[in-house]
């Protein structure tokens, strides 16, 4: 016999929006949708300026200003751009501003790494050891110059592509891969140097 | 694959961005290079150290900071809308009376000359009065605009705006109607003289014009007043006569701008 088989319909699920749409969304006049765009990407936008500057309410206040600004000139968000890509823009042009104000450079010292030090309770030689290394790495990452430590960030810690990398630092792709590998190298040289550890 | 070949391809390997068929290549390379294999250890350990790093977390006040920012660019943006609706209405109003009244007017000019003499009149007196309601919502709601939106960021962020807003081809709504309220309420005369410069390529909208209008007798710079008289000239802005005249006989404006509304009645 043969049996009616009425396949279940499909059930229909709404992929959440894509940056991009938010973006258009914010610039057509829907500035809850930057409330979203806040949610998703407030939290890497921070690490990022704080491992840059160094310093935690710098970073605070950069991270706002980047979100004003988007705010403010979300009439210049274009149809076919990388929303990442023109947040990193923007925040790199918050940050060279804070620089100019702020002379001299400061050393990046990453706040989190201070307060696990504060933290005494924790004594044991394995954790002492893992914030050595911390240390060591924030040391290395400040000797670097502020354009080797920008280009690391985006491709390492924030895992942008060299297409968006290139766009937010207005160099072609082949240059923004150059410097990454250039400044990878460099902060492997300062590691190895304040570990006291030879390369080979 | 040789070393030279290989050592270009390792921070690429050990970033894990190379692609499978040149990866497969370098890593048959290091199994038999120990120089190679060492260099790119010692990448490998540098990006595993980076990674391990903590990522720092922002306190709870940002949250608080931008979502505040984020309400009142909302609120802004009503005040705004609600102002730009007001030019709207009295743009729509100009516009509607030119169509309303030519079917009237041209079968009876004649013998109903009284009539619709009477009907523009009163036509007029009510484009008035919306224009005056007009300028007093511009009025009070310039101290409100002085004192938030438009005066957050330097002089030269804000005409960056305008500039850029100014190179919109085909601009929205919101463009024009930020436009139009860089050039009623920022306080300075670049930012102001630049908006209106941007306004001359969308004179032909009817909100535009009306604008430029409603902006001129609250204007107080004699050379953003000149460069409104001329824009309402180029863009033969009939309805500015009255306020022309005004200016013409204002003994307390500038020389220069009653001459140059003078010019413009002629003209106009």
């Amino acid at each position: 016999m043969a049996v009616d088989w009425h396949p279940s319909p499909p059930v229909e699920t709404k992929a959440p929006p894509q940056d991009h749409e938010l973006m258009l969304a914010v610039r057509d006049g829907d500035i809850d949708c930057m409330g979203e765009l806040f949610e998703r990407h407030h939290g890497p936008l921070f690490g990022y300026v704080a491992k840059l500057t160094g310093d935690r309410a710098a970073a605070e206040d950069i991270t706002q200003i980047v979100f004003q600004r988007m705010l403010k000139y979300r009439h210049t968000y274009r149809d076919q751009g990388s929303f990442t890509a023109w947040m990193y823009h923007l925040a790199r042009r918050c940050t060279s501003d804070h620089f100019r104000r702020s002379a001299p450079a400061p050393i990046a010292v990453d706040p989190a790494d201070l307060e696990s030090r504060a933290d005494e309770s924790r004594g044991v030689d394995e954790s002492a050891a893992r914030n050595d290394d911390h240390a060591l790495l924030h040391r290395a990452l400040g000797r670097l110059d502020r354009d080797d430590r920008e280009v690391l960030l985006l491709s390492r810690l924030q895992e942008l592509s060299f297409a968006e990398i290139a766009a937010i630092l207005e160099c072609s792709v082949g240059a923004a891969r150059v410097r990454a590998h250039r400044a990878m190298r460099s902060l492997r040289d300062q590691y190895f140097r304040l570990r006291k550890e030879p390369l080979t | 694959m040789n070393c030279q070949t290989c050592i270009d391809h390792l921070p690429e390997l050990a970033d894990a961005r190379l692609d499978e068929k040149t990866a497969a290549l370098a890593r048959a390379h290091l199994e038999g290079c120990p120089g190679c294999r060492a260099e790119y250890e010692s990448l490998r350990r540098t990006l595993e150290a980076l990674d391990a790093l903590p990522a720092a977390a922002p306190s709870h006040r940002l949250r608080a900071r931008v979502m505040g920012d984020i309400e009142a660019e909302k609120l802004t943006l009503r005040s705004q809308a609600g102002w730009a609706s007001s030019i709207r209405a009295a743009a729509d109003a100009r516009r509607g009376r030119r169509f309303a009244l030519a079917p009237l007017l041209l079968p009876a000019l004649g013998a109903c000359a009284l009539v619709a003499l009477g009907f523009m009149l009163g036509e007029r007196t009510a484009t008035q009065r919306q224009l005056a309601d007009l300028r007093s919502r511009v009025d009070t709601m310039g101290q409100l605009f002085e004192q938030s939106v438009l005066q957050k960021g330097a002089t030269g962020e804000r005409l960056e705006t305008v500039l850029t807003a100014g190179e919109a081809r085909r601009p929205d709504d919101r463009v024009i109607n930020g436009l139009i309220n860089s050039m009623a309420f920022d306080t300075s005369v670049n930012v102001r003289l630049n908006a209106l410069n941007a306004l001359y390529s969308h004179a032909d909208q009817d909100v535009v014009r009306a604008g430029v209008l409603a902006c001129l007798p609250r204007e107080t710079n004699p050379l953003v007043q000149v460069a409104m008289i001329d824009f309402l000239v180029a863009a033969r802005e009939h309805a500015a006569a009255p306020e022309l005249r005004k200016l013409v006989g204002d003994s307390q404006a500038d020389a220069d701008v009653r001459e140059s509304a003078r010019r413009a009645i002629d003209m106009l």
